[in-house]
């Protein structure tokens, strides 16, 4: 392990004390992990977003390419308001806003996710490539089509789970709060 | 039993087809062992799989076998299922509120108090691939079922004109038909009527009370238009080999036949399909005209009143092993077990050929093989079963010839055994059986069933790795508890046989 566990959680992320995180770890505000959910940062920082929820076993993993070492510059980027359910497992090189990672699903290193994209249920993608925004992939034969509508957001069931979440686990406490940091710089 | 490979034990249905036990059918009437392909299906009942909703046939037909209610998604052939969003109503028409929810019911307005004019619309969305009717341009509507619209296709008029003007052809022929029998074969009345003698007709009558003609008008078919061929085709856009595709808005072979009106070629155009029913089926035995299987009449009961399966009537052969591996010519032995599915004992023999009576007529049946050998092949049972409820009455006996080969010979038993019935409070029995003498040939026996050694050789013109196929008679007699004659109440028994075919398995070298 190159460096110790970093875990930064900005405020009102909700962040439970079981999930798995190792490695250089931002949570931006709004983000609910649950319990068994595993982040690794391995080859460099991982930086979620805003408004991110990450579900019971999903694994998000930044992979050491072979040969390489840690690298504070290479950054896994997460944007805002992706959603990792139950049993995914994503080892995507860039993730934009608004996408969602169905249960079981499989992204492997190498794919690039745009925007305002859907995972389904247990598709496995190895390959590497980037999807446009608004793709969606489901169905057994992995088709894709492209989204005219959004999808919608995920606002309601954040707010549910930050109501919910408290109740049942223990926490992670917010330890990183922008304000009082540029304060004090 | 094997539950997902192929059982290795097949029996010969009554008209020749080899079937695993579990795929045959029993008549009892007749007694006789059916299968799939011999019997008549009949629909019982029409229903939707995804609401369960009960449709009469004559509903179902009126609504071309669809739901109502139902859709199927265009894109994946999933079903569609409604979701509700909130909207406000006066202020703006856009939706104020996100407040979307998976369940239709669940989900009210987050201010309740400070949004007066708030209203529930709903749209269809898709679980799996997430397609919505709005992706379509559908507008949402303010109920979640019924509102739904239809989309006409194109050629709907041109469609329902067709379809008008085949039925009055079809209505027209029929009468036609009608008047030429009756005008062939004029019922001789028994008292000649008056008008007989004084030669009025009826109609003569008729018109001088000041009726109108009884003879109905005769239905004049509407002129239609008949297809015309035409020669020029609009031409190829300029760009079509330089354009690169985009395989995003192109529909895929399966979205087209799933909307067979139109058969769009662009992803935009993609409606949302209705549902089409599900049936129940029944099946009729052809020779003798019971029911062997009939359902229950309620979608939701998964349940039968009658079912005669052939597992439940005929005992079942299992393969257990062969004793050693096999080689052409080298005498062999085979594990077979027998088990009674019936509540009475039966007496089993394995014969290497049917019974005497039967080969007597063997060749008389040999020679309607070949014969009615095209009528099970045509027979439209299957096809027709979706556009006729009548009863297909065949009562020929259709046999076929087996095709199966045997290619190995088997010692029969030197004697016939009896397997006891079937009891399910024996299995908890603390006493054990008192040991009786036995058949050589029995290796083991507990409750209803046995297990046996049956000696066989294969053949020894077989190459390595060809499959060596076993056959034997096994007859047994049945307790038919269910009486053709009235006066007779009492069982019957009868001794019936089945030919079965056992994969042994292939050569060794």
């Amino acid at each position: 392990m190159p460096v110790e566990n970093n875990i930064k959680i900005l405020p009102k992320s909700v962040v439970c004390d079981e999930s798995t995180l190792t490695g250089d770890i931002t949570f931006s505000t709004g983000c609910v992990v649950h319990p068994s959910a595993t982040v690794i940062a391995e080859a460099g920082p991982i930086i979620f977003g805003e408004n991110c929820i990450i579900e019971e076993y999903a694994t998000i993993a930044h992979e050491l390419a072979e040969g390489a070492s840690w690298d504070a510059n290479n950054i896994l980027s997460i944007g805002s308001h992706n959603v990792f359910e139950v049993g995914c497992t994503v080892k995507a090189a860039r993730i934009g806003d608004k996408n969602v990672f169905e249960s079981k699903s499989f992204v492997g290193k190498g794919v690039t996710v745009s925007s305002g994209c859907v995972i389904g249920a247990g598709i496995r993608m190895r390959t590497v490539q980037l999807l446009p925004e608004n793709t969606i992939v489901y169905g057994q034969q992995a088709l894709q089509r492209e989204a005219i509508d959004k999808q919608g957001s995920q606002t309601l069931q954040i707010d549910f789970l930050r109501k919910v979440l408290p109740n049942y686990h223990h926490l992670r406490k917010p330890n990183y709060d922008p304000k009082k940091a540029r304060s004090v710089v | 039993m094997s539950f997902m490979q192929p059982s290795p034990v097949k029996y010969a249905c009554s008209c020749g087809i080899l079937n695993p036990i579990n795929k045959l059918f029993f008549c009892r009437h007749c007694p006789k062992l059916r299968c799939g392909f011999c019997v008549c299906h009949e629909i019982e009942s029409h229903f939707c799989s995804n609401c369960l909703e009960n449709i009469p046939s004559s509903e179902a037909r009126h609504k071309k076998n669809c739901c109502a209610n139902c859709f199927d998604c265009p894109c994946c052939q999933h079903t569609l299922s409604a979701r509700a969003t909130t909207v406000a109503v006066v202020r703006k028409t856009e939706e104020a509120k996100e407040g979307e929810s998976g369940a239709p019911e669940a989900a009210p307005s987050p201010k309740p108090s400070a949004m007066p004019t708030t209203k529930k619309m709903y749209y269809l969305s898709c679980l799996s691939c997430r397609w919505t009717t709005r992706d379509v341009g559908i507008p949402d509507q303010g109920v979640a079922t019924g509102t739904w619209p239809d989309n006409e296709c194109l050629y709907q008029v041109r469609f329902n004109t067709l379809m008008e003007y085949y039925q009055t052809v079809v209505l027209q022929e029929k009468q036609e038909k009608q008047e030429f029998l009756r005008r062939k074969a004029p019922k001789p009345h028994k008292f000649p009527s008056l008008t007989d003698r004084t030669g009025l007709t009826v109609s003569l009558i008729r018109r001088q009370i000041g009726w109108t003609d009884k003879s109905l008008p005769k239905p004049k078919p509407v002129n239609i238009t008949s297809a015309e061929a035409t020669a020029d085709v609009e031409a190829l856009p300029a760009d079509i080999f330089t354009q690169p595709i985009n395989l995003r808005n192109i529909t895929t072979i399966a979205q087209r036949h799933s909307q067979p009106a139109d058969q769009p070629t662009a992803v935009s155009k993609l409606y949302p399909q209705r549902r089409s029913l599900w049936i129940k089926r029944s099946l009729r035995c052809r020779q003798c005209e019971h029911n062997l299987i009939k359902p229950e009449y309620h979608p939701t009961s998964i349940k039968y009143r009658i079912q005669l399966f052939a597992s439940a009537h005929v005992p079942e052969v299992v393969m257990v092993r062969c004793e050693q591996p096999l080689q052409p010519g080298q005498s062999n032995a085979i594990l077979l077990k027998f088990t009674n599915p019936t509540m009475y004992d039966m007496t089993i023999s394995v014969l290497d050929a049917p019974p005497q009576e039967v080969q007597i007529n063997a060749d008389a049946f040999q020679q309607a093989c070949r014969i009615k050998e095209e009528a099970v092949t045509s027979s439209p049972l299957l096809k027709s079963s979706g556009v006729t409820l009548a009863r297909q009455n065949s009562t020929r006996e259709v046999k076929r010839e087996v095709k199966e080969k045997a290619n190995a010979t088997i010692v029969p038993l030197e004697s016939e055994f009896v397997l006891n019935q079937r009891d399910d409070s024996k299995e908890f029995d603390e006493d054990v059986q008192a040991p009786i003498e036995e058949p050589k040939f029995i290796v083991w026996r507990k409750g209803n069933k046995v297990l046996l050694r049956l000696q066989f050789t294969p053949s020894p013109e077989l190459q390595t790795g060809n499959e060596v196929t076993l056959a034997f008679c096994m007859q047994y007699t049945y307790v038919n508890t269910v009486t053709n004659t009235q006066d007779k109440k009492e069982p019957t028994t009868h001794a019936l046989y089945s030919r079965i075919f056992i994969h042994a398995g292939d050569i060794v070298n």
